[in-house]
């Protein structure tokens, strides 16, 4: 029975723990060992939260036997990623600068979850600082992707991309500055979304690039998503990015309807140097959708042609400013690929940074009167699957390609645009799971939602699971 | 000359550089330019700024 529970989705298990069939104290007990026993394999945590986690999962049994059940993550056991701060516990942002750092307050999203009802199981690793996409951490070790344990997770959220595959947590949050959420979560086979900036607060997370950060959920599944989308979002006068806007109600939203959903499609950009096989998967989802009644639009975005400079340019110089007095007092003390890159981001000038905002802001509006003929547009998360741990290239058509410019090329622009952008499971390349990326207007989660359901609900992934999860 | 001037500009800032680092640093430098291009299309000059300036609604502390 506990194998099969770390197999099933906050949908499937919510309902079990409301009527009483499922005990939290049970699921919780299942998650944390599981979480042992994966974690000298896959080492997506930093720390497991065993004695608070059985506290607050035999809290929860009480409540729901109370009759005072809270909703779908009332009594579900997840672990978040270590730079979301837990008030009173150390949070590490995976580095040995912040190793003892512990945090006064809870992040807002943490707060949140924790009215929900969430059983923290602790906290999960991430690429240093969140400034990379392989998670390869020099201070706490590589963390391995579960459908192959010689790949990297992606990154930075490369241990809750992990762990939620591997079922060592049932749901997490992970953050995003480049695809920090999408690219883990197309690597690892599982649902990332990365809502509108401003969407979800943001106080409580140690920054990356302020103006491109983002916090979004990483689960199982569509209907996961919505569910935390729910919990999470809204306006927080504790944080100076957040947008006062009415929020949707997500999960009561997807139905999965798509017909007269127009699709766009940007070849130019979105589809240029794509692995063929990738793009077989990400076309072949966008027919799926076709032959359920939406329509397809080729379209235009000059702007999209600077947009890797300007996403370089602008979280290269907002990550160096944050770690500039770390990098005259203590250089030594970051990991070698970082602290590179805290050089490099000291090399663009002022007028370097704010000809990159002014491209932001013509991507903007081109974006905006794309969206003026269009519901979404559809690209490849990735234009390649994961690489090997320890490879800086990566394969594409038979070249060897730089594998951190090119994992970040699609996800950039929503980053730089703030717009609401999604990674759903869409198939395999050979035994590496390919995401298809949903992009939309800004607040429009619940239309990126429902597209991504309606995906789901084709069996893309044809009911595979990761080989350490089928065989647990 | 060129690794001169990138490790110049990190000096200038009292950043000490890896010496194995600097040869990688010109080169992702010089595919930044080459990303850049002219900025041909982009409205640099434009009347309105990507950056804002909004009065309140900042939280204290």
């Amino acid at each position: 029975m506990a194998k099969e529970l770390i197999q099933k989705s906050v949908e499937e298990l919510a309902p079990l723990l409301k009527d009483g069939s499922l005990s939290p104290v049970e699921l919780t007990n299942a998650v944390l060992d599981h979480a042992e026993e994966t974690q000298d394999t896959i080492n997506a945590y930093m720390t497991i939260y065993r004695e608070e986690a059985e506290q607050s999962a035999r809290e929860a049994e009480k409540e729901i036997k109370n009759g005072n059940y809270r909703g779908m993550y009332h009594g579900i056991p997840m672990a978040l990623k270590d730079n979301l701060y837990f008030k009173g516990k150390v949070t590490t942002m995976s580095s040995k600068i912040h190793k003892d750092f512990i945090p006064e307050d809870d992040a807002t999203v943490v707060s949140k979850l924790r009215d929900a009802g969430v059983i923290f199981t602790g906290k999960l690793s991430m690429h240093e600082y969140a400034w990379g996409i392989t998670n390869n951490n020099p201070h706490y070790g590589a963390v391995r992707n579960p459908w192959n344990t010689d790949m990297i997770p992606g990154g930075s959220s490369g241990g809750s991309g992990a762990a939620v595959s591997v079922g060592s947590s049932v749901a997490s949050l992970g953050t995003d500055t480049a695809g920090s959420i999408r690219i883990p979560s197309s690597i690892c086979g599982i649902v990332g979304l990365k809502p509108t900036h401003g969407r979800v607060s943001k106080y409580g997370c140690y920054p990356l690039a302020w103006s491109l950060d983002h916090i979004g959920p990483m689960t199982k599944t569509i209907k996961d998503a919505a569910g935390m989308m729910d919990i999470i979002s809204g306006y927080d006068e504790k944080d100076p990015t957040s947008v006062n806007t009415p929020v949707d109600q997500y999960l009561e939203k997807i139905k999965g309807d798509v017909k007269g959903l127009v699709i766009g499609v940007n070849e130019e950009y979105f589809f240029n140097e794509v692995d063929n096989e990738v793009d077989q998967v990400v076309r072949g989802n966008i027919k799926a959708l076709t032959d359920q009644g939406a329509r397809v639009e080729v379209v235009k975005i000059p702007t999209l042609k600077y947009a890797e400079w300007a996403e370089l340019v602008t979280s290269l110089s907002e990550a160096s400013t944050i770690h500039h007095e770390d990098m005259l007092k203590r250089p030594q003390d970051f990991g070698d690929d970082i602290r590179m890159l805290f050089e490099l981001g000291e090399l663009p000038s002022a007028v370097d940074y704010l000809q990159a905002q002014q491209v932001r802001r013509q991507l903007k509006q081109e974006f905006e009167e794309v969206f003026q003929k269009v519901d979404v547009l559809i690209a490849p998360t990735l234009p390649v699957v994961a690489s090997k741990i320890g490879e800086d290239t990566v394969e594409l058509n038979g070249n060897k390609v730089d594998l951190i410019d090119n994992i970040i090329r699609f996800t950039g622009p929503g980053n730089l645009t703030g717009l609401p952008a999604l990674s759903v499971p869409g198939g395999f390349k050979g035994d590496l799971p390919v995401g298809v990326q949903i992009i939309g207007p800004a607040f429009s989660e619940a239309l990126l939602l429902n597209v991504g359901y309606a995906i789901e609900q084709t069996n893309p992934m044809k009911n595979m699971k990761p080989p350490l999860l089928s065989k647990a | 000359m060129l690794s001169l001037s990138v490790k110049q500009l990190l000096d200038n800032k009292g950043i000490q550089a890896k010496p194995e680092h600097l040869e990688i640093l010109e080169s992702r430098w010089k595919g930044m330019q080459e990303l850049r291009g002219t900025l041909e299309g982009v409205k640099i000059e434009d009347a309105d700024i990507g950056l804002r300036n909004i009065p309140g609604g900042d939280h204290i502390g």
